[in-house]
């Protein structure tokens, strides 16, 4: 996606939460006390957002695409073209992404000591590769790196973090 | 008084545990700060949440040290291998690496560690003394200029921190609505939860930004994988011995490169927006104008390690004097540090030092005791630095979004706080790939609810706007608010359009105005001398027939 494009589309996305957020202001209860309603701040941070973004979409619009900044590309091999070349680019953050995610969803099964090996172990399997040596570097750093935190927040600092419904029976 | 209070700070911070905390702390801040793409801001952020069962003095000294750590850990990679550790070192290389290949590596990692050590000490010996200093300045402020003062932080962020700056003002913008969230703390309404009872409780700001900065990066830096399973530094390092005592002479020969260069940090770090990233560059080019030989830097000289090292040591005193006086955290790692202390009860403003001066005195201290032990530990963390460099960048990753998965569980022990970290954490990323910077989104959600109280209270006394512009300090604030949101078309303009000639001597007479409504003696002499100044500039540039010329300097930037 060009520059352009691309500017104009967040800057439109911007506005279009600037009026979410604003619309939502209307349902923020005004008590009988205080000087200060409690939708005013919201909706003059939210008035200043709008002016800004809307200055931002004149920006993108007036500069075409001659405003793309060499400094915002990023490292690395070029993005090949389509979805799925998409995909590819940004394999490895959607990789982590995703996998936090599963992490937080199986939190209240596998709980944060299981949940966080599995989650290390999966991750790094993802981004550095599953020969049997990296198996075995992999699952040793993410026993001994969660279990070690795991057992600092656990015994050092008493911190109750979530057992899971896998380990709370032992 | 002030001695009673430091003998109670220093026996609270020399105990056995505290100070073994603060040798890990300065240990793990070497390391964090020696690998490239792993930041200062980052390591302080992920030692919070082990900070949570101490007692205050103890978790403060702890991340005191791993700050003081990481300011100083930059110098090994950049000398060794080329490569800053961190963005507060990125001069150091310009003449430590040059100096290194030279065949001179220990004597380049000695004038780096005794040069961050002079910086430490001098902006530690003004965080002492300028704060209290400071806060009774503070004292005077009222909510009208508390509110703008803020308002001016996050406007110089957004102007210094970005190339763009609609696109930093927008970050700042969002980053107060973000603060806006849940229930508001003046009456207790809920606001923008869309219905959701989990939001009610708002998000919470460590893992607001932790998310925004430690989990954004780490997958910034995991996003090419070729690059994600290179090790950390794959130019290979070079066995060195510190060299301290040639280095001790190299310093004393250059003591007003040391000296001007702290001076600068300090005053870089009580800029709000303005970090170490900026500093070492200034520093560094101010000790190419004032040197004899300028065209020697970059070619491995003494000067062009100290400066760097000197100034960017210095900034964080800076940033704490700040923080300590006002409330006001200045960069992200007085963000963070405003947190722990927010995390242990403590509400930084101008009365902090006066009321906790047990507390106040022992984060000086630690800062003095953190810097010597920076001098002791480094020698033995040149070694560890090799095997740390060996990691491949996708392990560190994994390992450190493992601890991001348990430790900001640890904050308020609610699972909540684990997907705020995950949204944030796409939100600071898709931001980064966007070219929003994320320092002034992190201010403006740090500062978001004092400028609220402070707008609150305002308006409980009078809902009357007018003090804003006639009380002189809100004024003040107000006025360099509006020329620090002008300052980056300024930078883009100065030597090429007229009215840049008139942008300085604006800044002088305009910011004369407020000192002189202040009253007193001082201020107005100083008031005078300021707007003397502007006008004597405005004057020389009239008699110059206006000539562009004299403002077409190369500018400094990050």
């Amino acid at each position: 996606m060009q520059r352009l494009n691309r500017d104009a589309v967040i800057a439109i996305v911007l506005l279009m939460a600037c009026g979410i957020f604003f619309w939502s202001t209307f349902s923020i209860r005004t008590p009988d006390y205080g000087q200060l309603k409690p939708s005013t701040w919201p909706r003059v941070i939210i008035a200043v957002l709008a002016l800004l973004s809307t200055l931002y979409l004149v920006q993108s619009l007036r500069h075409g695409p001659a405003a793309v900044d060499e400094r915002d590309k990023d490292d690395g091999p070029a993005r090949a073209p389509g979805l799925i070349g998409w995909v590819l680019y940004w394999r490895n953050p959607l990789w982590c992404f995703g996998l936090f995610f599963a992490y937080l969803i199986t939190l209240p099964i596998l709980g944060s000591l299981i949940g966080g090996v599995l989650f290390v172990f999966t991750l790094m399997g993802v981004l550095g590769g599953w020969s049997p040596r990296q198996l075995m570097q992999h699952a040793a750093l993410a026993l001994i790196s969660v279990g070690g935190m795991w057992c600092i927040f656990t015994f050092a600092l008493g911190v109750l973090l979530p057992p899971g419904e896998v380990f709370s029976p032992f | 008084m002030i001695l009673e209070n430091i003998g109670l700070a220093f026996a609270e911070i020399t105990n056995v545990t505290t100070l073994s905390l603060m040798l890990i702390g300065v240990a793990g801040g070497l390391i964090a700060g020696a690998i490239p793409g792993f930041t200062i801001a980052m390591a302080v952020v992920l030692t919070l949440p082990f900070t949570f069962g101490m007692p205050a003095p103890q978790g403060l000294a702890t991340m005191v040290s791993v700050l003081v750590g990481g300011l100083s850990g930059g110098l090994m990679a950049g000398i060794l291998t080329g490569i800053p550790g961190t963005p507060s070192s990125v001069a150091t290389t310009f003449d430590g690496f040059p100096m290194a290949r030279k065949g001179e590596p220990g004597l380049a990692l000695g004038i780096g560690v005794w040069s961050s050590f002079s910086g430490g000490m001098i902006s530690a010996v003004l965080l002492v003394t300028l704060a209290p200093q400071l806060a009774r300045i503070g004292l005077e402020f009222n909510p009208w200029d508390y509110f703008m003062l803020v308002m001016f932080a996050l406007t110089i962020t957004a102007s210094l921190s970005g190339r763009s700056l609609t696109k930093g003002l927008i970050a700042g913008a969002v980053g107060l609505l973000a603060r806006t969230v849940g229930e508001d703390e003046a009456v207790g309404m809920a606001r923008l939860n869309f219905g959701n009872d989990a939001l009610l409780q708002g998000f919470d700001f460590i893992a607001v930004l932790i998310g925004l900065f430690a989990f954004s990066q780490l997958l910034r830096d995991v996003r090419d994988p070729e690059n994600a399973k290179k090790s950390l530094a794959e130019k290979g390092t070079i066995h060195a011995k510190i060299e301290h005592r040639r280095a001790i002479r190299v310093i004393l020969k250059h003591w007003t490169v040391v000296v001007r260069s702290a001076l600068i940090g300090v005053f870089t770090g009580i800029l709000p927006g303005a970090g170490g990233s900026i500093a070492n560059i200034l520093a560094y080019d101010q000790a190419k104008k004032a040197s004899k030989h300028p065209e020697k830097f970059g070619t491995g000289i003494a000067e062009g390690i100290i400066a760097p090292e000197s100034s960017n040591n210095a900034v964080e005193g800076g940033a704490l004097i700040v923080l300590m006086a006002l409330g006001i955290p200045g960069d992200v790692t007085a963000a963070v540090m405003l947190g722990a202390l927010l995390i242990h009860d403590v509400v930084p403003s101008p009365t902090f030092i006066a009321e906790e001066p047990v507390l106040a005195y022992s984060i000086f201290i630690a800062f003095f005791l953190a810097t010597f032990m920076m001098l002791g530990l480094q020698s033995f963390m040149l070694r560890i630095f090799v095997l740390v460099t060996k990691i491949r960048m996708y392990m560190l990753a994994g390992i450190i979004l493992g601890f991001c998965g348990i430790g900001v569980f640890a904050i308020n022990n609610v699972e909540f706080d684990l997907w705020t970290l995950l949204w944030f954490g796409i939100l600071g990323f898709v931001m980064r790939q966007f070219g929003f910077p994320l320092v002034p989104m992190i201010l403006g959600v740090v500062l978001g609810n004092i400028a609220e109280l402070n707008l609150a209270r305002a308006m409980a006394i009078t809902t009357d706007l007018s003090p804003f512009v006639t009380r002189p300090w809100s004024l003040f604030f107000l006025i360099i608010a509006v020329f620090s949101a002008v300052y980056p078309l300024f930078q883009a303009h100065r030597g090429l359009r007229i009215w840049t000639l008139f942008y300085q001597p604006a800044v002088c007479v305009a910011a004369a105005v407020p000192l002189f409504m202040m009253g007193g003696i001082p201020r107005p002499i100083l008031a005078t001398l300021l707007a003397g100044y502007g006008l004597w500039t405005l004057y020389r540039r009239w008699q110059g027939g206006w000539n562009l010329e004299a403002l077409s300097q190369p500018v400094v930037s990050e």
